[in-house]
């Protein structure tokens, strides 16, 4: 089975104009409507190891509303917070909570607004007004722990050192159900082999919140901006090493399509990353340097078979055009394949990979369909326009490798 | 078999066996807090403080010396970052620079009157370098005593001034006290309280009326220290000093105290510090013991106290945490502190004395904690939809190569083996952004093997033999795959230069997989079709 049964005879270069016209129109129309010049009113959503803050993500028992979160989180005093649902786990509700940073913002200041965040979030729970037992889904491991050791419930021998080498197993058992379940919604869901006395010692002393705390992380304003330096000098390390790779490969005029074409996929992965809504993460920005790597390989996989048809007798005479493509042309068909083998893992990862896979899918989604697109479109193009002025198809064979 | 192919066979099986072997522990590839749970820390030590309290350092020392070698009426006084001293006239400067010899760290320019010391760009550097380093160690032990399994605690930034700690398993409660723990430098002084006027009491109820009181310009040598309120003022105001402070409350202030700025017993001299009961209060309260120095030492402050009838301030980093007075002389050395603590403070407390002072307190630059049960929708969603796109390219491979596509499938499977083996043996963390670069480096070696298939059919369909089309097949991808595999390795390699946490995780993985790639595309592809030539010496068709 073959994807083309003989090579194909398609002129790519002939659209040449028109492909570069409208995949830097496109990427222009993303910019504009972003318009990252107006600074916060861009529409960028940046994590908060970018801005600096606070980014949670709870769980709540049963169906609750992102609208009650979001009220009872600005009568709970905070009035900035960003909460997005999440419904990914049936007869839970999970939410990401997200507060902005203010400049000059310190530890102190965090720690204050995470306890007012988790205390909007506690009122919430609607048995804790009935009922004045501690929560069993938020308590401490070290109040547990305590309790046991002080009340001893199993009756074991010796001293607090004793008894605290004895509960502790017990506690990180109760925890890791908890954590499980998070949040727990009924005493049997505790481990079956708690001993029974200890299991009558959290009935007797603990409620079932219906909260549980799943994520907490907080960034100090500081460390922002740095983390954006460190992102944009680790992709031009990238962009970088890979010009000189090229050029010392192949040739500059390689090396120059290489880079625009890769250029290209960035800013069009971008485009589309922001125009989607996807929010920045570090993790995010790795997945763009993946893409680096990708959209290069692929456009090396053309760029080799040029230099390669280059040495033919019959490509000796013609011009760049043609033998651009058709060294497309016959690499046309793994030049899909591969893409496609790549594609269909990042869309599983995409459509399967949960939320957090998600985000960072999606560039490389994107990346490897503009990357392949790029290589015949963009990449090509830049070659024969380059040696069309600057006459480099000479460069092109004194450089390349004599093969077998 | 040939020698060769059995040679080829030797190597296969030996990278394999290799890298089972390093990953058959499962308990060597560690998953990342990301997939765990747990919490994760970035601080910055603050150098400047280290610099600072060698200033005051200096200064303490330096006033003794000046005392003890003939120059009594000597005034040192730090202003910023610069020692001044006054009282020490031009005539006696050959003195006065043999004194300041052994304070080499220090650049010293003579005035009218005195000199003035500041530190050398040098000595600022190792005194931060060696903050670095004892705030490093002093996390370390404190992590250690508190508790924590396997913790993580490794020195970055470019300065080796920020500190990583990654504690996993550890839940939201103990964070707030693993934080106090981590921030506070843990600095025990025992010191004079300055000596008043009587009517004014001991303390001032703020700052500002203390300056008002003192006309704007403290007395020489000495500070305002705040006071929080002890256990016994509690109960005196009918408060129940059971009641914890809950974890992040600024401390309310009783008063703020006039000390003397000299340090007459630090932290370093304390032998043992344990927490314990009061028996007759029963409020917990902190027991410690002085080596032999600090017991002398703890003698002389005792015996100016108990002569001068002044009282003696115990401050812990710039807080003073109780007050004593004394009737005689304490000899023995050893201290019992009572003031406004809960258990757990006590606790804390000890364990600060017992890991040393820092030098420097530390800055909050990040803060995670993950419950475990996010890690594990993670690994289930992460691995659910990696193992979709497995067996998808599996059975694509299958249908569109037949025959050929199964030697893609083994060279998969060992390049499998060979990224498990590898990983375990750097000891890598596996984490959620890791998870996806494993998907995706299969996806990419499978390319690899597209590569050199797609060349061989072409080759075919050029009129080659079998084994000449094989042959060809190989030879001219070689380059195409080794390039497309430098280009990723640039970025994995970045990843991983500027990454850290997840991120790192990811480019490791992504670099294992693109070695291992290169090596199954190129080796064992390769290998299987050079054994099936052998044994089918005058094939004609191949399965491709």
């Amino acid at each position: 089975m073959k994807v083309f049964e003989h090579i194909p005879h398609i002129d790519f270069m002939k659209y040449k104009g028109i492909a570069l016209a409208i995949s830097w129109g496109i990427i222009l129309a993303c910019f504009l409507w972003i318009h990252p010049w107006k600074g916060a009113d861009a529409h960028v959503k940046l994590g908060m190891q970018f801005t600096g803050g606070i980014d949670m993500m709870v769980a709540f028992k049963g169906d609750v509303h992102q609208d009650v979160l979001r009220s009872a989180l600005y009568n709970g005093g905070v009035q900035d917070a960003g909460v997005v649902a999440y419904t990914d786990k049936p007869g839970t509700s999970v939410f990401s909570i997200k507060v902005k940073a203010k400049r000059g913002q310190d530890e102190k200041d965090s720690s204050a607004q995470i306890k007012q965040i988790t205390d909007a979030l506690k009122k919430m729970d609607a048995s804790a007004a009935s009922d004045h037992r501690s929560d069993l889904n938020t308590e401490s491991v070290g109040v547990m722990l305590d309790t046991w050791i002080k009340s001893n419930p199993m009756g074991y021998p010796g001293d607090e050192t004793a008894l605290r080498m004895a509960y502790e197993p017990w506690v990180t058992k109760v925890t890791k159900a908890r954590e499980q379940f998070s949040p727990m919604s009924s005493y049997s869901q505790l481990p079956q082999d708690l001993p029974a006395p200890l299991r009558a010692s959290l009935e007797k002393d603990y409620r079932l919140g219906t909260l549980s705390i799943l994520k907490n992380e907080s960034f100090s304003p500081s460390i922002s901006g740095e983390w954006t330096w460190k992102t944009l000098k680790a992709v031009f390390w990238a962009l970088g090493a890979i010009l000189v790779y090229v050029v010392f490969r192949f040739t500059l005029s390689f090396s120059v399509g290489g880079i625009v074409a890769l250029i290209h996929d960035i800013l069009m992965a971008l485009g589309l990353f922001v125009l989607f809504g996807f929010e920045f993460s570090v993790p995010v920005v790795a997945s763009f340097l993946i893409l680096i790597g990708y959209s290069m390989a692929d456009t090396i996989v053309v760029f080799d078979r040029i230099r390669e048809n280059s040495h033919k007798p019959e490509y000796r005479r013609v011009d760049i055009a043609k033998l651009v493509n058709d060294s497309i042309n016959q690499t046309l068909s793994r030049t899909i394949l591969t893409s496609l083998s790549v594609l269909f893992v990042a869309f599983c990862l995409l459509v399967w990979g949960g939320h957090a896979l998600r985000d960072l899918s999606f560039p490389i989604f994107i990346g490897v369909i503009t990357g392949t697109y790029s290589s015949i479109f963009i990449a090509s193009p830049v070659v024969v326009y380059w040696d069309h002025w600057f006459g480099g198809q000479e460069k092109i064979k004194q450089h390349a490798h004599p093969r077998a | 078999m040939t020698k060769r192919s059995l040679w080829r066979l030797t190597v296969t099986l030996l990278i394999c066996g290799m890298c089972a072997y390093f990953f058959i522990p499962l308990s060597q590839v560690r998953l990342g807090l990301d997939l765990k749970g747990g919490v994760h820390f970035e601080l910055e030590v603050q150098g400047h403080e280290a610099l600072e309290a060698d200033l005051r350092d200096t200064r303490d020392r330096l006033q003794d010396k000046l005392r003890e070698k003939g120059f009594p009426d000597a005034l040192l006084k730090v202003d910023g970052s610069v020692l001044k001293a006054e009282g020490v006239p031009a005539d006696r400067r050959p003195e006065a620079e043999v004194i300041l010899k052994p304070f080499y760290g220090y650049d010293t320019s003579f005035t009218q009157t005195g000199f003035n010391l500041t530190q050398k760009a040098v000595y600022q550097k190792s005194l931060k370098d060696d903050a670095n380093k004892r705030a490093l160690q002093i996390i370390e032990n404190r992590i250690n005593q508190f508790g924590v399994a396997e913790p993580e605690i490794t020195a970055t930034g470019a300065e080796g001034n920020r500190i990583v700690v990654e504690l996993p398993g550890v839940g939201d409660a103990e964070r707030e006290r693993i934080k106090g723990l981590l921030t506070t430098p843990g600095r025990l002084e025992q010191r004079l309280v300055a000596k008043l006027d009587p009517t004014q009491g001991r303390g001032f109820p703020s700052r500002e009326k203390a300056l008002e009181f003192f006309k704007g310009q403290l007395p020489n040598n000495t500070e305002l220290l705040p006071e929080p309120f002890s256990d016994r003022d509690l109960r005196a105001q009918g408060k129940d000093p059971a009641i914890a402070r809950k974890p992040g409350e600024q401390e309310p202030v009783k008063s703020w105290v006039l000390v003397e700025e000299k340090v007459y017993v630090d932290g370093a001299d304390i032998n043992k510090a344990d927490p314990s009961v009061d028996p007759t209060t029963d409020s917990p309260q902190i027991n410690y013991t002085l080596n032999k120095k600090g017991a002398d030492d703890f003698a002389t402050l005792s015996g100016i106290a108990a002569d001068e009838q002044r009282l003696i301030a115990i401050v812990l980093d710039r807080k003073i945490v109780s007050t004593l007075s004394c009737r005689e002389k304490i000899i023995g050395g050893s201290v019992r502190i009572t003031g406004h603590f809960t258990k757990a403070d006590t606790e804390d407390f000890a364990l600060k004395l017992k890991s040393g002072a820092m030098r420097a307190s530390m800055k909050f630059l990040e803060e995670r904690a993950m419950g475990p049960s996010l890690g594990a929708d993670s690994i289930h969603s992460g691995v659910r939809a990696a193992l979709i796109g497995f067996i998808t390219i599996i059975a694509f491979m299958v249908f569109y190569y037949k025959w050929s596509g199964v030697n893609a499938i083994v060279a998969l499977t060992v390049n499998i083996i060979v990224m498990l083996g590898l990983m375990g043996s750097f000891h890598a963390v596996i984490t959620l952004p890791g998870i996806a670069g494993f998907a995706l480096t299969i996806g990419m070696a499978v390319d690899a093997n597209i590569l050199i298939f797609e060349r061989i059919r072409e080759e075919i369909g050029n009129g080659k033999s079998i084994p000449g089309a094989i042959q060809m097949g190989f030879d001219k991808v070689f380059w195409t795959i080794v390039d497309s595999h430098v280009t990723q390795l640039f970025a994995a390699m970045l990843l991983f230069i500027f990454g850290t946490g997840p991120v790192k995780g990811f480019a490791v993985t992504l670099t294992v997989g693109v070695c291992a790639s290169l090596f199954t595309s190129i080796y064992i592809s390769r290998f299987i079709y050079d054994w099936i030539l052998e044994r089918h010496p005058g094939i004609k068709t191949l399965s491709i």
